[in-house]
C-alpha cells in the first residue's frame, strides 16, 4: 500500500473489562492527536457485528489504511479484526491490536495511572501502524490422508471416523496389537458393560477397513513438513513372524522353551508369556510376534537343537531372518493418541508396592478380576517371583482366596509430594467399578476404600458409587500413611478423618489406585511433532476450552489421555473431535500458511547456521550464494515450513534473519513510544 | 620454546604449496620488543618468521577479516588456503570460527604452537620504558631474557607474563596440521579470582565501578575490530536503519555499546584477551567476558571453542538446561 498511512484507532469497553477501569473516552481522544491517526473512536464491545461494521464503515468512508484496535490480547481476536479488514478491502495484515485488557485494566485498580498506561500502548500500536506492510497468504494443498500415532480407543476411534468420511488413515502402534489400555479393562464405570465386547469389534473395524492402514509393533521415527505435507517415516519393527502366513493357530507359543517364563506386559506381569507370543487372545492383528530380548535363538544364538516354534509352525510363518522395515508416506494432517502410563507406586513408598505380594495396582487387580486374564477371572492371592516346582504325585494347593481387600484412592493423584497436583479424574468411579466386581466374585468379602473425596461428576457416576456404598462397601476417608505386616495380614494405618479416629486396618490384600501420568516416552513424540506439554507434563492444548484439541503446530491434533487425564467417554468423545478438526483442511483440501514468516537479508548473513539450529519447524537451511564472485553460505527460509516464532530473529548475531510484521524497523519505534518521553 | 629454523623451514614448505595462498605469522616489529603479524605470500619472505614470547596477537582474527573484494567479471575468487600461525589460546578461535560455520576445516593450514606462556607488553614497558632499538624476548627456564642495546636482562617469568597466561587451560593448540614443537602440557588454571571478586560487590559498587570504566571509552571500536569472534559481514553496530545506538561518546550509548558487546560474546569468548590488550584507554574487558564465560561454564558445562564438532551454545537447547537463573 502506498501513500500516507491513515490509521483508524478503534478503543474497546469490552464491557466493563476495559472500560471499569480505564477511561476510554480519554485515550480515543488522545489517539485522535497522534500522527496519520484520521478518526479514533470506542465502542462496548469491538468483535461484535456492530463493532466490526464501525471499521468497515470507516475504511470506506474515511479511506482508511492502517487499522488500531485497542482491546484484549491478539491471542483470540486477532484472526477476527484481520477478517474485518479483509472484508473492508484492506490486506488483513495491516492491524495493529494493542492489548488493554490483560497488559492494563485487569492488572491495574488506579483509573488515572491505567488510562495513561492505556494511552502508551495505543501509541505504540500507532506508532507500529504506520511501519506495517501488507503480507501474501499463500496456499498450499493438503494431502487427504492422515497419520494417527497410538492405537488405544482414541486412536481406533479416530481413525474409523476418518476412515469412514473417505480419507486415507495411517494406524501406527508401538505395541503388537490395538486396543491399548481399555483392552486390559474387565467392565467399565459406571454402566458395567464388558470392555472387551464393546472394544473388540472395534479394533477388528480399523484392521479390516479399506481406508485404513494399520502398522502395529511399529514406531513414527521422522516427522518433517507442515500442514498439508508431512512426510513421515514409519520402522515396522520385525516380529520375525511373516504376517502373511501366520495364522495365528499358537502352535508355536506352547512350545516356545521360555513360554510361562517372561512377565506378560498386557497382563501388568501377572501373568506370564513366551518369546513369542500373542498378547491376548483377542487380540489385532491376531498374529504372533517373536520378542527378541527374550528369545534364546535371536539374543543367545541356540535354542536347544533347533527352534522348537519353527518345527511347530505348519504355515512356515517364522523366519528370524526377518529384517525391520521402513515406510514412508505423505499425510496432511497428524492426529496423537499415545495415552498414558499408570503412576509408579514404588514412588510412593510407604505403600510397599514391590515388597508385599498382595500389594497391587489397580491395573494388576485389573487383569485378576478380567476373564481373559492369567486366573481366568479368579481373584487370589498373590504368590509373585516363586516358581511353582511340581514334584511328581504332589497336590498343588489352591490359592487362597482374599477374605478382606482394601482399596487406596488418589495413589500418585493430588499428590505434591510426587509432583502429581492433578486429578486422575477416573481412579474414584474405577475403585468403586472394581470394589463392585470384588463384591460380587467374593460375596463375603470385606471390602473398604481409603479415600480423600469421592468424585463422582460424570452421567451415572454417583448413582453409582451410591450402589456401590448399598453393596457394603466401606468407604473410610482418610489417606493412609503406611502398610506393613503382621502376621499373615497386612495392616493399613491411616486416620478416619471424619471421626479423628487412628486406625490400623486388617486385610488381606491392598489394591493401589493409581493414577494416570504422561508415558515415560512422551519426548519421543515432543522431539517428533515439537509439542508442548502442560505443568502436569501431558500435551499442552491450543486452548484450553476453545481449541481443546487442537496444538500450537497447524495440522497436529490431540486426543485421549496424552493431553491430559479423561475416562473412556471423554477420550472417545476428544478422538471424534480430533477426527472432525483434522478433517477440516483434508475436506477442504488447501489451507493458507502463516504470512508473518521470517525473511533473510542475504546480503548481510553470515551463514554461521545458529538460526537453523535453533528454528523448532526445521524451516532454514544453509544454501550457496554467489555475493561478488565469492561463493557464501547463507540462510534461507522456506516460507512454507516457517510458523513465525521469531526464535531465529533473536537468534542472528548481525541481524540479518527478520520476522515479517516484527522487524527491527517496526518493533523499535514502538518500544520508543512505550519508553520514557 | 620453537626451534625458529624449524619454523622457517615448514613455513617454506607450506608457502611453496601450490594450494596455499599466504602465511599468517609473526615477523619482528618496527621497534622495541614488539612482534607484529607478518603475511607470507612467497618463500622469499619465510626468512622474516619468527615465534617468541613477544608474539601476543592472536592472528585468528584476519582469517576472517579479510576484505574479500568483488572479482571482476571473467575472473575467479581465489579460494586457496590460508595457513596460520596459533598459540593454544588462539587456535580455540579457529576452533569457534569452525563451530559457527566461518570457513570449512579444509580451508585453512594451521601451523601449531605449543605455547609457553607470552609477555604483557604493559608490564614490559613499564619495566624497560622508551626501548626505541629492536630488542628480543626469549623464555629461558622460569626467567624472560630480554637482550636490547647490547644489554641483557633477566626477570623472572611470573613478573612479566601475561593474566591470561596465568590461568591457561589449553597451552597446547586444539587444531593443527603441524605441531611445531614438543605438547605443552597443562601449567595453570583458572580460578576465577577476578570475576568471584566482581561478583562479591554491590549492584552499586559494580555500577560505579563500571560507569568509570566507561566512561573513558572513546568509541574507537578496537576491541570490536582485533576481536576473532567479532566478523559480521554488517555489524548492527553500524547500521543507521535502524539505529541500535547512536555513535556519540556518551556514558549511556557507551555502556550501551559494551553490554551489546558482551552478550553477542556470551558462549563464544575463547579468553583470547585481545580487546583488553588493544584498548588504549584501559578497560578491564575481559572481566565482563570472564563473567559470562564462568556463567557459561557452571550453567551449561559449556567452554567456547573447544569442540568444532559441538553446536554453538546458543544455538542449542537442552529441556533439562538450567533455569532457575531467569527472573
Amino acid at each position: 500500500m502506498n501513500g500516507k498511512p491513515k490509521i483508524g484507532v478503534y478503543v474497546c469497553h469490552c464491557g466493563t473489562n476495559i472500560a471499569g477501569v480505564v477511561n476510554v473516552e480519554e485515550v480515543v481522544q488522545f489517539a485522535s492527536t497522534l500522527p496519520d491517526v484520521v478518526v479514533a473512536r470506542n465502542y462496548s464491545y469491538m468483535c461484535s457485528d456492530p463493532g466490526q461494521a464501525l471499521i468497515t464503515d470507516d475504511i470506506q468512508n474515511y479511506g482508511l489504511n492502517r487499522v488500531v484496535v485497542a482491546s484484549c490480547s491478539p491471542r483470540m481476536h486477532e484472526p477476527t479484526f484481520r477478517k474485518t479488514l479483509l472484508s473492508g478491502g484492506l490486506n488483513p495484515y495491516f492491524l495493529e491490536m494493542a492489548n488493554i485488557r490483560e497488559q492494563c485494566s485487569w492488572v491495574h485498580e488506579d483509573p488515572i495511572a491505567a488510562t495513561e498506561k492505556a494511552k502508551r500502548i495505543v501509541e505504540a500500536a500507532v506508532v507500529k501502524a504506520r511501519r506495517l506492510e501488507a503480507l501474501d497468504v499463500k496456499e498450499v494443498d493438503v494431502e487427504p490422508a492422515c497419520l494417527i500415532i497410538g492405537a488405544g480407543i482414541a486412536g481406533i476411534q479416530a481413525a474409523l471416523d476418518i476412515a469412514d468420511a473417505g480419507f486415507k488413515v495411517y494406524l501406527v502402534e508401538k505395541s503388537p496389537t490395538v486396543g491399548g489400555h481399555m483392552a486390559q479393562l474387565d467392565k467399565t464405570f459406571p454402566t458395567l458393560d464388558c470392555s472387551a465386547c464393546i472394544l473388540t469389534p472395534k479394533m477388528v473395524d480399523v484392521a479390516n477397513h479399506s481406508n485404513i492402514e494399520l502398522m502395529t509393533y511399529s514406531q513414527v521415527e521422522e516427522i518433517s513438513g507442515y500442514i498439508g505435507n508431512f512426510q513421515v517415516k514409519v520402522r515396522k519393527k520385525s516380529r520375525f513372524v511373516d504376517m502373511e502366513k501366520c495364522t495365528g493357530c499358537g502352535a508355536c507359543a506352547e512350545v516356545c522353551r521360555m513360554a510361562g517364563r517372561i512377565p506378560n506386559e498386557f497382563d501388568e506381569g501377572i501373568g506370564m508369556r513366551g518369546a513369542i507370543y500373542l498378547p491376548f487372545p483377542q487380540a489385532v492383528p491376531a498374529k504372533y510376534t517373536i520378542d527378541k530380548e527374550n528369545c534364546l535363538f535371536l539374543s543367545k544364538g541356540k535354542c536347544g537343537e533347533s527352534p522348537k516354534c519353527k518345527e511347530a509352525c505348519q504355515a512356515e510363518a517364522i523366519n528370524f531372518d526377518l529384517q525391520d522395515e521402513i515406510v514412508e508416506f505423505k499425510v496432511g494432517t497428524i492426529i496423537v493418541a499415545t495415552g498414558y502410563d499408570v503412576f509408579d507406586a514404588r514412588k510412593k513408598p510407604e505403600y510397599a508396592y514391590g515388597v508385599y505380594d498382595n500389594v497391587l495396582t489397580a491395573l494388576e487387580f485389573e487383569r485378576l478380576v478380567n476373564a481373559s486374564g492369567p486366573t481366568g477371572g479368579k481373584i487370589v492371592m498373590l504368590e509373585r517371583g516363586k516358581k511353582k516346582k511340581k514334584k511328581e504325585g504332589e497336590e498343588v494347593e489352591p490359592p487362597k482366596v482374599p477374605k478382606s481387600i482394601t482399596f487406596i484412592q488418589c495413589v500418585g493423584s493430588r499428590d505434591k509430594s510426587v509432583g502429581n497436583e492433578y486429578c486422575s479424574r477416573v481412579c474414584c468411579m474405577y475403585t468403586a467399578k472394581l470394589a463392585h466386581l470384588a463384591k460380587d466374585k467374593i460375596p463375603d468379602c470385606e471390602v473398604t476404600i481409603f479415600y480423600m473425596d469421592v468424585r463422582a461428576f460424570g452421567k451415572g457416576f454417583e448413582e453409582f458409587y451410591d450402589r456401590v456404598r448399598r453393596e457394603g462397601v466401606r468407604y473410610i476417608r482418610g489417606n493412609p500413611s503406611e502398610i506393613f505386616k503382621r502376621g499373615d495380614k497386612l495392616v493399613v494405618k491411616a486416620e478416619d478423618t471424619l471421626t479423628a479416629t487412628p486406625l490400623e486396618h486388617e486385610t488381606d490384600m491392598v489394591v493401589l489406585s493409581v493414577g494416570l501420568v504422561p508415558r515415560s516416552d512422551n519426548r519421543e513424540i515432543i522431539d517428533l511433532l515439537k509439542l508442548s506439554q502442560s505443568s502436569d507434563l501431558f500435551y499442552l492444548e491450543a486452548h484450553p476450552k476453545l481449541r481443546p484439541v487442537d496444538t500450537a503446530s497447524d495440522g497436529v491434533f490431540l486426543a485421549g489421555v496424552c493431553q491430559g487425564p479423561k475416562d473412556i467417554p471423554d477420550a472417545v468423545a476428544q478422538a471424534k473431535g480430533a477426527a472432525s478438526a483434522a478433517m477440516i483442511p483434508m475436506a477442504s483440501g488447501k489451507v493458507k500458511v502463516e504470512a508473518q514468516t521470517s525473511v533473510v537479508n542475504e546480503a548481510t548473513c553470515r551463514g554461521c547456521g545458529f538460526c537453523v539450529a535453533v528454528c523448532p519447524f526445521t524451516a532454514i537451511e544453509l544454501v550457496e550464494v554467489n555475493r561478488n564472485g565469492w561463493p557464501v553460505k547463507v540462510a534461507r527460509v522456506n516460507e512454507a515450513l516457517c510458523k513465525g516464532c521469531g526464535a531465529c530473529a533473536a537468534a542472528c548475531l548481525s541481524g540479518s534473519i527478520q520476522q515479517r510484521s516484527f522487524k527491527d524497523i517496526q518493533i523499535l519505534p514502538q518500544i520508543q513510544a512505550l519508553g520514557v518521553k | 620454546m620453537v626451534d625458529v629454523e624449524k619454523l622457517r623451514e615448514i613455513a617454506r614448505e607450506v608457502v611453496s604449496r601450490e594450494d596455499v595462498r599466504q602465511l599468517i605469522g609473526y615477523r619482528q616489529g618496527t621497534y622495541g620488543f614488539r612482534a607484529r603479524p607478518a603475511f607470507i605470500t612467497s618463500p622469499e619472505e619465510v626468512d622474516q618468521l619468527i615465534f617468541s614470547p613477544a608474539c601476543v596477537n592472536n592472528l585468528a582474527t584476519y582469517l576472517t577479516l579479510e576484505e574479500r573484494l568483488p572479482v571482476p567479471r571473467g575472473q575467479e575468487p581465489d579460494l586457496r588456503k590460508v595457513a596460520v600461525m596459533v598459540k593454544g589460546c588462539d587456535s580455540r578461535a579457529l576452533v569457534q570460527q569452525m563451530e559457527e560455520k566461518a570457513y570449512e576445516r579444509d580451508r585453512i593450514v594451521v601451523l601449531g604452537i605449543p605455547c609457553t606462556g607470552v609477555v604483557d607488553m604493559d608490564k614490559v614497558e613499564k619495566r624497560f620504558p622508551n626501548v626505541l632499538s629492536r630488542g628480543e624476548i626469549a623464555l629461558e627456564g622460569d626467567k624472560f631474557v630480554l637482550s636490547f642495546d647490547g644489554k641483557r636482562e633477566e626477570v623472572p617469568k611470573e613478573e612479566l607474563l601475561a593474566d591470561k597466561c596465568k590461568r591457561c587451560r589449553y597451552p597446547t593448540p586444539l587444531v593443527y596440521d603441524q605441531l611445531l614443537d614438543e605438547e605443552v602440557s597443562r601449567f595453570a588454571d583458572d580460578d576465577y579470582a577476578d570475576v568471584l571478586a566482581l561478583e562479591k560487590r554491590s549492584a552499586e559498587e559494580k555500577w560505579a565501578y563500571w560507569e568509570e570504566k566507561f566512561s573513558r571509552c572513546i568509541r574507537c571500536y578496537s576491541c570490536r575490530n582485533v576481536c576473532p569472534m567479532c566478523y559480521c559481514e554488517d555489524c548492527v553496530l553500524d547500521r543507521l536503519n535502524p539505529q541500535w545506538m547512536r555513535r556519540s561518546v556518551d556514558i549511556s550509548e557507551t555502556t550501551a555499546y559494551h553490554i551489546a558487546r558482551a552478550y553477542h560474546l556470551a558462549g563464544r569468548c575463547i579468553q583470547c584477551g585481545e580487546c583488553q590488550r588493544v584498548c588504549p584507554v584501559e578497560i578491564p574487558l575481559m572481566e565482563l567476558n570472564r563473567k559470562f564465560y564462568k556463567d557459561v561454564e557452571e550453567l551449561y558445562d559449556y567452554e567456547p571453542g573447544t569442540d568444532a564438532e559441538a553446536p554453538p551454545l546458543l544455538a542449542t537447547f537442552k529441556v533439562d538446561d538450567r533455569e532457575d537463573f531467569i527472573l
